[in-house]
């Protein structure tokens, strides 16, 4: 992302930015930049009905359109950020107040205002946007046999693209049928794997399962690539890694990220980083280790303490807290950060379409690991037990939507 | 399949004609001579009674034309010696028949005809031919086969009538009787019913083609030989066998087709009025069959079965009709009579000697062929690995083969004269441990393999796990086979077997194992020791058979497990460990353990989570076919009216009256192998193997099952606690169910599912 111009007062945080995304990575940062009730001015299109007395027509407008957001949908998959609003400026074609959907575009800009100001994490998120090193970016495809779930991670993300789930049947004495479901499952993946990935500028690519599946499957792709006619193919052969992994469901490849054979290979990515980091907290968890402590009360209130501080102190927090809609818990969040920076801490946003931050989040989206040892940190949180009363609630309605399903099988049974 | 019955039937009809071209082109043969031998008395005797002097050669030639038939012979002779009649004879077969000439005719045939039916029809059970089928060809006969060449000599004409008699013998069953045979026609010694030869009397036209055309609608593939004995299961065959091609063939002949198709349809009789495809195809019809013989009473009930769907508009799959069976009741009846079944799992560390112990034991119990041990030893020698030979029994997968690695579960079956054993043998690599706890999930027995000279890296490896596994999916016996101990130095030395045994006693009982449910058994599974023979006196391991059983001995001692009736009543519960082609005619099958409940042919039964029916077409236990099955066998179920996506190993095929529910949150109460904490985690539940989280840590427990903390921030390694799970799928889960909680490739929690939600 590119910063066109910027006037962000530093002590009171007001002011705008323009920025200009240039490739999808750009989209999950302007998704973590745009709050609700922010001001986001950018290019839409917009139907506009011009009625007379005597016709009524309509026709497509280009215009610059400021809305006040209230709501946003990123998806993944496409790169794309779909921010709903409703409009904060009039022009001759759109009233005050009627309500717009912005498509935030690649190579087009776009103006955010913050509606309290930049905060501190925003900033960091700006700046973090605005880094034009380069990115390091892998595809990895995590499988195990009959499964393999092909992604494509980024500084920032793991972009889960295809999954591909096969069924194999069993080796049975005197019938090939395993072996020839497993070279058709290697040609499924090898077939969707090309159709994701840019030949012509080959990405490394990780593969990793447990057993012997990922080195078959790099045999396979060695083979294609020697009998077959696709010349950019070769090139992509030695760009591959075999790593170990315990299971081909996604989540495995926060251990294969945090295995020493990859971590040499990735260099210093941020990704690899924020894995290393988890490791060592649920190694301390796991020692039960009294530093070491997760879930948003805990945290807090060892943070009032100033037990996150200099000297080890660090506070992992998921960048979803942030994305809470709710204006008051997002701020509720920016002031532990800048409490722990203020007490010289420090503080990893971790992000949580990364696995390392999905694990964060499994752990309440904040985990932090203390200067000092507090005994029994969770005893001083009263227990109000508000997360758990509603899973309770949700533990009671499936009973219901049983009893409708059932239903619908006996109506099949009947016919 | 019948049609493929009739066309081995002609061909051996056909080759038997042509053979014995052949045989009169090269001079007389044995047989021949033998027969002159016979015959020639018996015709000189009657020549002589009427006074007609011939030479042996004349009668030899009459006997040779009429072919073996000694009352023509004798006519011939006796015409031949009055030389005008016999050409007025000749002259009438020349004009177009008389009403007299024909009733001659008949007369002249009929005795002797009879007495070659008898021959022809040898062995035949006629009784069991419903007189109907008999009756209705009578009015087909008013017509019979025009004769051209009666009385002539060339071997055309010999042949045109032996196919008359065949015909007429066809269309004249008569009991079997007898009387010396003709030798072409022996060969036929056990010609299945009339209605085969039946069929192709009305269109008896003199000529190969006749015969031909019922070859040409099928390709005949061989099929493998029938019993005699099954008259009603021959009818399919009748309804085909009128085929197109078949009909323009012999309508091309120009004969009296007309009447003669008449005829067909009224033999076929009631069976006409159905279209020839209702009811299963012959292929079906086959493995129905083979079912039925193995089932000793379904086979009248299963060909009931099949009759019933007759709409005209056939249905591309046969519908499976379920019997109606109390299969419960039926169960409890024939509890007492039927063998002791056992299913084990084979657990161990990796390279502990499993799959070859199991190759030994399989070898030695006969259930694979020496013949085979070899050729695989063949093999693994030309790979550099012939002691991998017996692996290859079970690692019958040609990367498993590559490697020398078990990766998947290998299913067995073999059988002691008191118990009938399924091997389910596991991979000990730790990469294969969610295979592992699939096998172990269906076991009944555990068999654990422990390298006599390496106990150390399976204790911090494999060998612990898996005695956790085995415990933790429910498994309480244990045969303990301490192996390879003709490897130790010194070979058989007691003192090893000793301290091995007392090690891996002592971590049996801390998992919780009780003691009287544990057996260790000293043995070497690639020299065969102590596996199902007991080693021979004179060898070092002489101490072994004086202390311990067999491994054989022991596993038959721990195989009785009682299914209790309540079990067998509950309704069905089937994880599916395998989905695969069963054949040609079992394009989608599914193998698993019944968990509880029961299960028949034709029942429907919804597969969970895809919420999809399908009916059982068949079931196989240890591959032979079975009317029904119950909880805690190991069926192969044959699938119909579903599409195969809908099916994945570890999805539970339940009864569709109560199907389990599709969950994604569960309460467990655990057992923990290492520090839990609200994390990402492989969820086992057999061969199911799903990603969820622990979301919420509810409470430690102490052993009574009292809270010692709620909410705690760590479960630590040993400690119990209820934990809640989600999963990411909705995946078909009950209160009860075992699970078996892993991460990075370790498991960490082990335990019951308290609650479920969705």
């Amino acid at each position: 992302m590119k910063l066109i111009k910027q006037n962000i007062e530093r002590k009171t945080g007001a002011g705008s930015a323009t920025l200009l995304p240039e490739e999808p990575e750009d989209m999950w940062h302007a998704y973590n930049l745009i709050r609700p009730t922010d001001l986001l001015r950018a290019s839409a299109v917009r139907k506009v009905i011009t009625e007379t007395v005597s016709s009524r027509s309509s026709e497509r407008v280009h215009m610059n359109l400021t809305i006040r957001v209230t709501k946003l949908d990123f998806d993944s998959q496409a790169g794309q950020l779909h921010v709903s609003g409703q409009v904060a400026e009039e022009n001759k074609h759109v009233k005050l107040g009627s309500f717009h959907t912005l498509d935030l575009e690649l190579h087009r800009n776009f103006t955010l205002e913050k509606a309290d100001g930049w905060d501190s994490v925003a900033l960091d998120t700006l700046k973090e946007a605005i880094d034009q090193d380069a990115k390091a970016q892998l595809w990895a495809v995590v499988m195990q046999e009959g499964l393999a779930n092909i992604c494509l991670i980024t500084e920032h993300q793991t972009i889960l693209r295809q999954r591909i789930e096969v069924n194999l049947p069993k080796k049975r004495a005197g019938s090939s049928d395993h072996d020839k479901a497993v070279q058709r499952f290697y040609q499924t993946t090898f077939d969707s794997l090309l159709r994701q990935i840019d030949l012509a500028d080959p990405k490394p690519l990780l593969l990793a399962s447990p057993g012997f599946t990922a080195s078959s499957f790099q045999q396979f792709i060695k083979t294609q690539a020697a009998t077959g006619t696709n010349k950019q193919l070769q090139q992509l052969v030695p760009k591959i890694t075999v790593a170990h992994s315990a299971s081909g469901h996604l989540h495995s490849l926060s251990e294969v990220l945090s295995s020493p054979a990859v971590t040499s290979k990735l260099s210093d990515t941020k990704f690899a980083r924020e894995t290393q980091l988890m490791e060592r907290f649920f190694e301390m968890m796991r020692q039960d280790d009294q530093r070491a402590w997760y879930g948003p009360k805990e945290c807090e209130l060892a943070v009032e303490r100033g037990a996150v501080g200099k000297g080890g102190g660090v506070l992992m927090i998921s960048n979803s807290l942030f994305r809470s809609q709710d204006i008051q818990t997002r701020k509720r969040w920016v002031k532990v950060v800048d409490d722990v920076k203020e007490e010289g801490g420090e503080v990893r946003v971790l992000s949580s379409m990364h696995e390392s931050g999905k694990k964060l989040e499994g752990l309440g989206g904040i985990a932090a690991i203390l200067t000092y040892p507090i005994e029994d940190l969770d005893e001083a949180v009263d227990d109000d037990g508000g997360q758990d009363l509603e899973d309770d609630i949700n533990g009671q309605e499936p009973a219901n939507g049983i009893e409708g399903r059932r239903g619908a099988y006996e109506e099949e049974i009947e016919i | 399949m019948l049609r493929h019955k009739n066309i081995e039937y002609d061909e051996d009809e056909l080759y038997s004609d042509e053979g014995e071209d052949y045989a009169e082109e090269g001079g007389y043969t044995q047989e021949d001579k033998d027969n002159f031998a016979t015959l020639t008395p018996v015709v000189r005797a009657e020549l002589d009674e009427a006074g007609v002097p011939t030479t042996a050669k004349q009668i030899e030639d009459a006997l040779w034309h009429y072919y073996w038939d000694v009352g023509k012979s004798v006519a011939y002779l006796k015409n031949s010696r009055t030389p005008r009649e016999g050409k007025q004879e000749a002259k009438k077969e020349e004009k177009p028949k008389s009403k007299f000439e024909q009733a001659a005719e008949k007369a002249d045939e009929v005795p002797f005809m009879t007495s070659r039916t008898a021959e022809w029809f040898k062995g035949v059970p006629w009784t069991n031919v419903p007189c109907e089928m008999i009756g209705q060809i009578v009015p087909a006969e008013p017509e019979p086969p025009r004769i051209k060449l009666l009385g002539g000599s060339s071997k055309l004409a010999k042949l045109a009538e032996e196919r008359r008699k065949k015909a007429a013998a066809a269309a004249q069953p008569a009991q079997p009787s007898e009387t010396d045979s003709a030798s072409s026609l022996d060969r036929l010694t056990k010609p299945k019913d009339v209605k085969e030869n039946v069929a192709p009397v009305p269109k008896a036209e003199p000529k190969k083609y006749a015969i031909r055309r019922k070859r040409s609608p099928t390709p005949p593939p061989k099929a493998p030989t029938p019993p005699p004995e099954e008259p009603k299961e021959q009818l399919p065959s009748l309804r085909s066998s009128p085929s197109a091609f078949g009909r323009a063939l012999s309508s091309s002949s120009g004969q009296t087709n007309g009447t003669r198709q008449m005829a067909l349809q009224d033999l076929l009789g009631s069976s006409y009025s159905s279209s020839p495809f209702e009811g299963p195809s012959p292929d079906d019809a086959v493995i129905q069959k083979a079912k039925a013989q193995q089932a000793s009473n379904g086979l009248a009930k299963k060909t009931e079965a099949l009759k019933i769907e007759s709409t005209p508009a056939a249905p591309s799959q046969p519908k499976v009709r379920s019997k109606g069976l109390d299969v419960a009741s039926l169960w409890n009846e024939e509890k007492s009579k039927r063998k002791a079944s056992a299913a084990f799992v084979v657990i161990g560390h990796v390279d502990h000697g499993k799959s070859t112990l199991m190759g030994r034991l399989l070898l030695d119990t006969g259930a694979v062929s020496q013949r085979d041990i070899d050729k695989y030893k063949k093999q693994a020698t030309e790979l550099g690995k012939a002691s991998f030979a017996l692996a290859w029994v079970m690692d019958t997968g040609s990367e498993e083969r590559e490697r020398g690695v078990t990766v998947d579960i290998a299913q067995h079956y073999f059988s002691t004269d008191n118990v009938d054993f399924t091997i389910l043998d596991a991979p000990g690599h730790r990469d294969f441990v969610p295979n592992m706890i699939g096998g172990a999930s269906m076991a009944d027995l555990a068999v654990l393999v422990v390298d006599a000279n390496q106990l150390e890296s399976g204790m911090k490896g494999q060998t612990r796990e898996h005695i956790l596994l085995a415990h933790a999916v429910g498994l309480q016996k244990l045969v303990v086979a301490v192996n390879k101990l003709d490897s130790t130095t010194p070979a058989w030395d007691q003192e090893i077997f000793r301290s091995v045994s007392a090690e891996v006693l002592k971590l049996l009982k801390q998992t919780g194992f009780t003691e009287e449910n544990v057996a260790v058994i000293p043995c070497s599974g690639l020299s065969g020791e102590n596996v199902a023979k007991a080693p021979a006196a004179s060898s070092g391991a002489a101490w072994v058979s004086k202390e311990h059983p067999t491994l054989l001995q022991q596993l038959e001692k721990f195989a009785p497990h009682l299914t209790s009736i309540d079990t067998v009543k509950k309704p069905l519960r089937l994880q599916i460990a395998d989905v695969f082609r069963g054949g040609i005619t079992n394009p989608l099958s599914i193998a698993g353990r019944i968990k509880s409940g029961n299960v028949q042919v034709g029942d429907s039964v919804t597969i969970q989570p895809s919420g999809e029916t399908a009916t059982i077409k068949g079931i196989e236990v240890s591959g032979e076919g079975r009317d029904w099955t119950v909880s805690d066998d190991i069926p192969t179920l044959h699938l119909v009216d579903i599409e195969p996506q809908h099916l994945r190993s570890g999805d539970v095929v339940c009864s569709s009256q109560k199907p389990v529910k599709v969950v994604k949150n569960i309460t467990a109460k655990v057992q923990a192998l290492d520090s839990l904490l609200p994390q990402r985690v492989d969820i086992h539940v057999g061969r199911l193997h799903v990603p969820g989280g622990i979301s919420h840590l509810v409470a430690t427990e102490d052993a009574r099952g009292e809270t010692l903390k709620k909410k705690p921030r760590i479960v630590k390694a040993g400690q119990r606690a209820v934990i809640r799970l989600a999963l990411d799928d909705g995946v078909p889960l009950e209160d009860g169910d075992r699970i078996v909680l892993r991460t990075d490739g370790s498991t960490i929690a082990a335990g019951r599912i308290e609650a479920i939600s969705l």
